[in-house]
């Protein structure tokens, strides 16, 4: 093993959530334009802002709209996550979403719950379209990539700033290279610290997100908010997005299934909730 | 006569061939020292404990270690 080297670190509020990048060999100041990169993308991203490019594609009642690279990418990303988990992570969840009261930040409290509004979610790939520079969705529907957004953007984020980085965005991270000792990076998961090299981490929890009978996980198959026995799920897997997802998968099937499915699609996983041996 | 005894040997061999392949699939129905196992295969050796209430199983391509966490995957 090798003498550990300078870990430079930056860390910073977007999205809501508390974000870090860990770095060997990069300046402060590229850290923070990573930390710049990141709000750019939240703002193209985000569902909470009227004019975000997230929010036009929305409201565009069926048209073919224009779109950013990154838009693009994340809507590409949601729909591989559709297919990898066979529907059960769905990015089509904004209708369930407002109608559960989650139509606005967090920050700003519950809405108004509408919950006779309520249906099974559509099949996404029915329901958006995405093409070179160009995206619609269906009339009366609604994408909201809280779901997936975080890992790939952890993932992009190690994209640019190199070759051995850690970048944690609200709790979904990539480690890429040997670390500070050459045997990874020293990552906490499941309150046991995993050494991390070529890895992505994420976390899916009804714990947090949380308001009355109703959380943020919404359950594709009913609408509504996930009750499956398991409460929080954290997963090790080759990226910070095929781990989102899989840890989202994971929690919807229960604690029946989740081992199996976490086997084998996962390096490390952690269960949480009942009837979890 | 010559075709005759080739066609014969021919049928003994694949017989034979199809009885010797049999027997060694039934016998060899997997190889546990196989490197190259499916992750759903070998998740029994991988090793699970429980912390915070929840358990943790961590296969062979992730390393445990007790050092301290620069960072934590966490729900937002």
């Amino acid at each position: 093993m090798r003498p550990e080297a300078r870990i430079e670190s930056h860390h910073f509020v977007a999205m809501g959530t508390n974000c870090s990048v860990f770095a060997l060999g990069l300046t402060p100041r590229q850290l923070l334009e990573g930390e710049f990169w990141v709000r750019r993308v939240a703002d193209r991203l985000t569902r909470f802002a009227e004019n975000s490019e997230l929010s036009r594609l929305n409201a565009g009642a069926g048209e073919w709209v224009e779109i950013s690279p990154e838009l693009e990418g994340s809507l590409r990303c949601a729909l591989r996550a559709f297919a990898m988990s066979s529907g059960l992570v769905n990015a089509a969840v904004l209708p369930s979403m407002v109608a559960i009261g989650y139509a606005h930040s967090r920050a700003d409290g519950p809405s108004v719950t509408t919950l006779d509004s309520v249906r099974p979610l559509p099949r996404l790939p029915k329901v958006l379209q995405v093409r070179s520079g160009l995206a619609r969705v269906e009339p009366g529907c609604g994408i909201d990539l809280g779901g997936v957004a975080k890992g790939w953007m952890a993932d992009r984020l190690c994209e640019t700033l190199g070759p051995n980085v850690v970048a944690n965005i609200g709790g979904d991270l990539r480690a890429v290279g040997p670390g500070p000792g050459g045997v990874g990076w020293p990552v906490g998961v499941g309150g046991t610290t995993l050494m991390l090299r070529n890895h992505g981490a994420a976390t899916s929890s009804v714990r947090r997100r949380k308001w009355g009978d109703m959380h943020h996980l919404i359950d594709p198959r009913t609408g509504l908010p996930a009750k499956t026995g398991l409460e929080e799920v954290s997963v090790v897997a080759a990226n910070g997005f095929e781990a989102e997802v899989v840890a989202k998968a994971a929690l919807l099937l229960g604690p029946d299934l989740a081992p199996a499915y976490c086997a084998a699609h996962a390096q490390a996983w952690w269960l949480d909730g009942k009837n979890v041996d | 006569m010559r075709t005759l005894v080739l066609k014969a040997a021919t049928t003994v061999l694949t017989l034979g061939a199809t009885a010797a392949s049999a027997l060694f699939v039934t016998s060899h129905l997997k190889n546990p020292a196989a490197p190259l196992q499916p992750p759903v295969l070998s998740a029994g050796a991988g090793s699970t404990a429980s912390s915070l209430g929840g358990s943790l199983t961590v296969g062979p391509s992730v390393q445990a270690s007790n050092q301290e966490p620069i960072t934590s995957t966490y729900a937002s």
